[in-house]
């Protein structure tokens, strides 16, 4: 496998703060990669991601130290356009990236922007208004729409574009919890058929988990922990203490532990916590 | 604390948009002062709706909603949002002024009340929500979210209402901040005795919160009850599009070995774990 995105070293500070917003970050990427970033809002999340797609530097304005190489070549040196082919973001507020006046548009909008042909586009438009269930919603305006439609069309949006990279903050936030399974499900069938490499910053685990193969966990601009899925929440008293808050699943095989009742792995589906019960229960009797 | 088991009556309510979508069909509900609700459901399945006749936004198409004695329909907004606030999902969707206290003050001013009044109520309103004192005159928009939805709350506290419907309080903030939220309100429920309507999709904020819980689907109430009653019921809340916390499905996947499928949180569960191993 090879390295998508290297960053070494690296900080940002904005121009207007005091202490920078990220600090001394090392952190490695591999092709096809599902990643899950967690931490306290005002942690370094977005900024971090804003740096994996140019948006810092290109767009802000701060001082930067070290290095950050998506693809083998630094962002700074990329032409103007040419990395976000390759990197897609969603942002947190999908208000953000709308511009056009139907949902429709929107979704066009970025494929024509690349000097993709007429059909190519229809094709693409049809497989993400299939994938994200958008049909209903084409001639609607973005802005009339509901906050949860609103993230579908962001998302679809990006999609369009078939970048190499996705990268997702917290894109569910608005969702039903039958919604949010929906759009973990798109991300788990590009992972699986297209080899992307996704990388989501989330505040809710409970979808991110099963598919994340390795986790990231950001505290006061500092990356504290990075791991595969399993280990790293086996490092629950830590995450506790750096302000994480693991699913209450995790939760409840933790305070179990710290009363000397369970000392094996903390399981991270219900499948999993329900059969180690069961064997706990049936001994125990 | 005074029991008042119908402050809110909703009877036979129907709601349909000006385009013929149907948003609410044969809701109805009882609501009393001092209840934790928790109103769930699937992205446009009416809950918002539903909010917005109960503060008289919006008029009922069919049947009846009485509040306080007073029926929405032959009611002014004014006298509807003295006893019904709702907080926007959004709180930039509601905030406009270019300062906290103009914010704040905006809705006294519009009810009509006296300098004096609205001052009042404005510095009361400040001091429940903890909003300190540097950021009253600061832009609302210079504010984090979490202190920008603290403004949201004051303005329609402000107007002294009985009923508070804040819309997916937790959106967007981090675990410790919407615990911070969510105890602000559990302490306007138990210590001002409000009652407090939250809408959201987070189920373990539901099951540590909400005292009741309803749950909408396709313009229709499907559950209404006590939480662990709504979510031992997955299979209605299957239907809905909703599953309940993850301890709850944990809970109801060894039901057989004496869990009770109505478990809420960790601490129950634990509390279970030692009765059955002991």
């Amino acid at each position: 496998m090879s390295e998508v995105i290297k960053i070494t070293d690296y900080s940002w500070k904005y121009i207007n703060t005091k202490t920078p917003a990220v600090e001394s970050i090392n952190l490695t990427v591999e092709e096809g990669a599902f990643i899950g970033i967690i931490g306290p809002n005002g942690s370094g999340k977005t900024t971090l991601a804003y740096s994996m797609d140019g948006l810092i530097p290109g767009q802000y304005n701060g001082i930067k130290k070290g290095t950050v190489e998506v693809f083998g070549k630094e962002v700074e040196e990329y032409d103007r356009g040419e990395l976000q082919k390759l990197v897609g973001v969603v942002f947190s507020d999908p208000e953000a990236q709308f511009t056009a006046m139907t949902v429709e548009d929107e979704l066009v909008f970025g494929m024509e922007n690349i000097g993709l042909s007429v059909p190519e586009i229809q094709e693409r438009l049809d497989w993400v208004t299939e994938l994200t269930d958008l049909k209903n919603l084409l001639e609607k305006p973005p802005y009339e729409i509901s906050g949860g439609q609103k993230q579908r069309v962001a998302l679809a949006a990006v999609l369009a574009m078939m970048p190499k990279i996705l990268i997702l903050d917290e894109p569910t936030s608005m969702l039903d919890p039958i919604s949010r399974m929906r759009i973990f499900d798109v991300l788990a069938k590009l992972k699986k058929e297209k080899n992307s490499t996704i990388i989501v910053i989330e505040h809710s685990l409970e979808n991110l988990i099963p598919l994340a193969d390795r986790m990231v966990m950001m505290s006061d601009g500092e990356l504290v922990l990075e791991d595969e899925t399993q280990a790293f929440f086996q490092k629950t008293g830590f995450l506790f203490e750096k302000g994480a808050f693991p699913p209450g699943l995790i939760q409840f095989f933790y305070e179990l532990n710290q009363r000397n009742l369970y000392n094996g792995d903390y399981p991270l589906t219900v499948a999993e916590a329900s059969l180690k019960l069961n064997e706990m229960i049936k001994k125990g009797k | 604390m005074e029991e008042n088991i119908n402050y809110i009556q909703v009877t036979n309510l129907d709601y349909e948009y000006p385009d013929g979508t149907q948003a609410l069909k044969g809701i109805n509900l009882e609501i009393g002062k001092g209840e934790f609700i928790a109103l769930i459901g699937q992205n446009g399945s009416g809950k918002t709706t539903l909010s917005k006749c109960l503060n008289g936004l919006y008029k009922p198409t069919r049947g009846d909603i009485i509040v306080d004695g007073l029926n929405s329909k032959k009611s002014s907004i004014v006298q509807m949002v003295r006893r019904v606030g709702y907080v926007f999902q959004n709180p930039d969707h509601q905030l406009f002024n270019s300062n906290c206290w103009d914010e704040i003050a905006y809705g006294p001013h519009n009810i009509e009340l006296t300098e004096p009044e609205v001052v009042e109520r404005v510095e009361e309103a400040l001091k429940v929500v903890g909003l300190p004192k540097i950021y009253h005159k600061e832009h609302p928009f210079f504010l984090s979210k979490g202190l920008r939805q603290r403004v949201a709350i004051a303005s329609i506290l402000a107007l002294r209402p009985q009923v508070i419907i804040v819309d997916e309080p937790t959106t967007g903030q981090d675990m410790k901040q919407s615990l911070e939220i969510m105890d602000f309100l559990k302490a306007l429920n138990e210590e001002l005795g409000h009652t407090i309507i939250i809408i959201t999709h987070d189920m373990p904020i539901v099951a540590k919160y909400a005292k009741r819980v309803i749950a909408m689907g396709q313009a229709r109430v499907v559950a209404d009850g006590a939480t662990r009653e709504v979510f031992a019921q997955s299979e209605v809340l299957k239907e809905t599009f909703l599953a309940p916390p993850q301890i709850t499905q944990l809970a109801q996947s060894v039901a057989d070995l004496g869990f009770d499928p109505g478990t809420l949180t960790v601490e129950e569960i634990i509390n279970q774990f030692n009765s059955l191993t002991n």
